[in-house]
Formats: structure tokens, C-alpha cells, sequence
């Protein structure tokens, strides 16, 4: 009975744990879209391993931002992170949103942050 | 038989006096209630499932049961309103006295029936209006709880699909057009859900049973639908309340015959013996006369 008491509170915190971590549609966007990104500035890794690893999570990506933009539990869902992710369609939605402009996905994220090729030349090594 | 004429004369005048007196009593009858209620799964029916929704659920109610129960009283009363009429035509002496005596007191039961009708039919009306009105405001509110920032929410969102929409073919192109990408497995799974939806949709669309509310042969808003429910039923009130006058004076009629039926007992009573007469003096002159 005694050793019971502890294995029934850890099954039930397991239980809980495992509702807390089933992410919805939008976590798991963002996830795939965060490791993408990594995957595309990560210095260490060689063209072709970037390329294969890129490949794989561009179809992902693709289907996971249909799913947001398919998901009915998202529609008025006001929440912060939702707002946030809505704000802007061609950061959320990136792969689509490049597709769209016809450009790379890296290129495309960077122009959205405000780096382009033209603020990189004219850009001067400095101390702040 | 004086007991009996006189019984004759008190009752139609017991009969006028209950008329006036019977009608606080039907309003405390408060047993045949429909008490429905604003679910949220009520709210969200189509406006024309929704009034037969709502029809349904008052025609199992005990106050739809004690109108058709009414309804059938009356209409067995008119019967014998009729039938008493025409047996009042071939009546003559006692005994059309006692019919009409009896027709008073069964128009006295029809008119009981028919306010008891009316009050049944005026709170089915007033529950109908009390329920429509707290729909329409629930819809407000609902309308109406919207934050501005939800509301960009929801902007944002229908732009994003909209969006979305308008460039998912020439993204899938791009995408998948050459062999180096191929759809993936939800892809595929979610183009033939989409076409067995579409056909769904499409027999959902032309079902009859499908159709919208509609006015006049135009369809309208749920909140137009439920404002015009309001508004019948707002005329039912109102010809209620005219159905009501005329009941008064129907009542006001019996009274009235009442009286006349009484008067006329009193005259036939007066009528059975010698009418009392001064005695004149001329003729005890003989009696003075002769010797």
C-alpha cells in the first residue's frame, strides 16, 4: 500500500504532464518554423546536409501552416499568441508567404525582419 | 310552488352576479405552465428549426394540452348552445321558461370556457414573446461582446484565409510542381476529404428541408426572423385583448337577459291570480237604497 500511494501520484502527474504537452496546431507551426530557420543560419552545418534537412522541414512547414490556417479552433481565438501569429501572415505563414513573393524562404524571412541585402551593404562595423 | 317560482326569479340574478365574480378565479389557475428555456443550443439552430423547435416543445406542454382540451369544451358547448336554441323555439309555458333558464346558464359555461381559453392562449403568446425577446437579446450580446481587438482578430484572420485561398493554387504549382517535392500524405488525404465535403455541401444546399428563414418569400437574418415571431405574437396580444371586449359584452348580454328572464317570471307569478282592484262605492249604493 505504501509503494502504491507514490506510483499512483507519478501516473497521474504523467497523465497530466502528457495533457500539458499535446501542443495544437499553432505550437507545433512555430516548432517546425523555429528548427527551419535553425536549420537554415546554423554556420556548422555543410550546403548539402542544410539543403536535405531544409527539404524535409519546408513539406512539413507546408503542411502545418495549411493546418493553422485550416483550423476552426484557432477562428476568434484570443488569445496572444494567436493574435501574434496573425499579425503578421508573411512571418507566420513563411513558406506560403515566399512562395507568394517568389523568393527563398531565408530571403524572405530576413526581408521581414528588416535585413536586406541593401541594409547589409550599407551597414558599418561599430561599437555601440 | 311559490318556492319554486321563487327560485325561478333568484337564479338568474345568482347567475349575473358569478359572471362578474368568475374571472379572478381562472387567473389563479397556474397548473398548465410551458416554461421553455434559452439554451445556447437553441441559439445556434437555423431560424427555421429553431420555431419548430420551439413548437414542439410547447405542443408537449400542459398548457397546449389544456387549449386543445378548451378548445374541444367549446366546441361541444356551441353544440349545445344550438341544440338548446332550437328547443327553445318549440317550447311553450314551464317549460320555456326552464330552457331559457338553462341557456343562460349554458352560455354563462361558454363564456367561462372561452376566457379560459383566452387566458391560456394570452400566456402562450406572452412565454412566446418573453422567449424570442431574451434570444434576441442573447444574439445582441453575443454581437456586441466583441472586443475591438477580437474583432481585428477575426479581420485578420478571414484576411489570412482569404489570402490563403487566393494563392494556394499557384503555391501548390510552384511547390510541387516539379519532381523534386511531392505532396505529402495530408495533402493528398485533405484534396479527397474536400471533394467528399463539396458534394455534402452541395446536398445540404439543395435539400428542402434546408431551406432559410424567409418573410414574405425573402430570406432574412435569424435576428429579422425572431423579431417578426416577436411581432405576430405581439398580435396575438392584441387581438386578444379585442376578444376580450367582446366577451365583456356578451357577458354584459347575459346579465341583461337575466334581468328580462326574471322580470318576465315575476309578471307571469303576478299573472296567476284576480289583479287587485279598488273596490268602487257605486256598487254598495244598493245595499243604501232599498229598504
Amino acid at each position: 500500500m505504501k509503494t502504491l500511494k507514490p506510483i499512483l501520484l507519478t501516473a497521474i502527474c504523467c497523465a497530466f504532464g502528457a495533457a500539458v504537452a499535446n501542443a495544437g496546431t499553432l505550437e507545433n507551426l512555430e516548432r517546425e518554423r523555429a528548427i527551419v530557420l535553425d536549420a537554415y543560419l546554423d554556420q556548422s552545418l555543410q550546403p548539402s546536409e542544410r539543403q536535405s534537412k531544409t527539404q524535409i522541414s519546408r513539406t512539413r512547414l507546408i503542411d502545418l501552416e495549411r493546418m493553422v490556417l485550416r483550423d476552426k479552433s484557432l477562428a476568434g481565438k484570443n488569445t496572444p499568441r494567436v493574435r501574434k501569429a496573425f499579425d503578421n501572415y508573411d512571418l507566420t505563414f513563411l513558406v506560403h508567404a515566399s512562395t507568394e513573393s517568389k523568393r527563398g524562404v531565408l530571403d524572405h524571412w530576413l526581408d521581414q525582419i528588416g535585413v536586406s541585402t541593401h541594409s547589409l551593404m550599407n551597414a558599418r562595423l561599430g561599437r555601440r | 310552488m311559490k318556492n319554486h317560482s321563487t327560485s325561478r326569479i333568484v337564479a338568474p340574478v345568482i347567475l349575473a352576479g358569478a359572471l362578474v365574480l368568475s374571472a379572478p378565479v381562472w387567473a389563479a389557475v397556474e397548473s398548465e405552465s410551458w416554461n421553455p428555456v434559452v439554451s445556447e443550443r437553441l441559439i445556434k439552430l437555423p431560424a427555421n428549426y429553431l420555431k419548430k423547435a420551439i413548437d414542439h416543445d410547447f405542443a408537449k406542454s400542459a398548457l397546449a394540452l389544456a387549449i386543445a382540451d378548451n378548445r374541444e369544451l367549446t366546441g361541444l358547448k356551441t353544440q349545445t348552445l344550438q341544440d338548446l336554441q332550437s328547443a327553445i323555439e318549440g317550447a311553450q309555458g314551464e317549460l320555456k321558461v326552464e330552457l331559457r333558464h338553462q341557456f343562460l346558464a349554458e352560455k354563462r359555461a361558454y363564456l367561462e370556457l372561452v376566457a379560459r381559453t383566452q387566458d391560456l392562449r394570452r400566456r402562450q403568446a406572452d412565454t412566446k414573446i418573453r422567449l424570442y425577446g431574451k434570444m434576441l437579446d442573447k444574439l445582441g450580446r453575443k454581437a456586441a461582446a466583441m472586443t475591438p481587438q477580437h474583432a481585428a482578430l477575426i479581420d485578420k484572420q478571414q484576411a489570412a484565409q482569404k489570402r490563403f485561398q487566393s494563392s494556394i493554387g499557384a503555391v501548390d504549382m510552384k511547390l510541387f510542381g516539379n519532381a523534386a517535392m511531392t505532396e505529402s500524405k495530408y495533402s493528398q488525404e485533405y484534396a479527397k476529404n474536400v471533394a467528399s465535403i463539396e458534394r455534402l455541401v452541395a446536398a445540404i444546399g439543395s435539400h428542402p428541408m434546408n431551406r432559410r428563414a424567409e418573410i414574405d418569400g425573402k430570406v432574412v437574418s435569424k435576428q429579422d426572423y425572431l423579431r417578426q415571431i416577436i411581432t405576430e405574437s405581439e398580435a396575438d396580444v392584441a387581438l386578444l385583448d379585442q376578444e376580450e371586449t367582446v366577451l365583456g359584452y356578451m357577458a354584459k348580454l347575459i346579465a341583461l337577459d337575466a334581468m328580462a328572464l326574471s322580470d318576465a317570471v315575476v309578471a307571469d307569478e303576478a299573472g296567476d291570480g284576480p289583479p287587485a282592484q279598488e273596490a268602487s262605492i257605486n256598487a254598495a249604493i244598493d245595499f243604501f237604497v232599498t229598504r
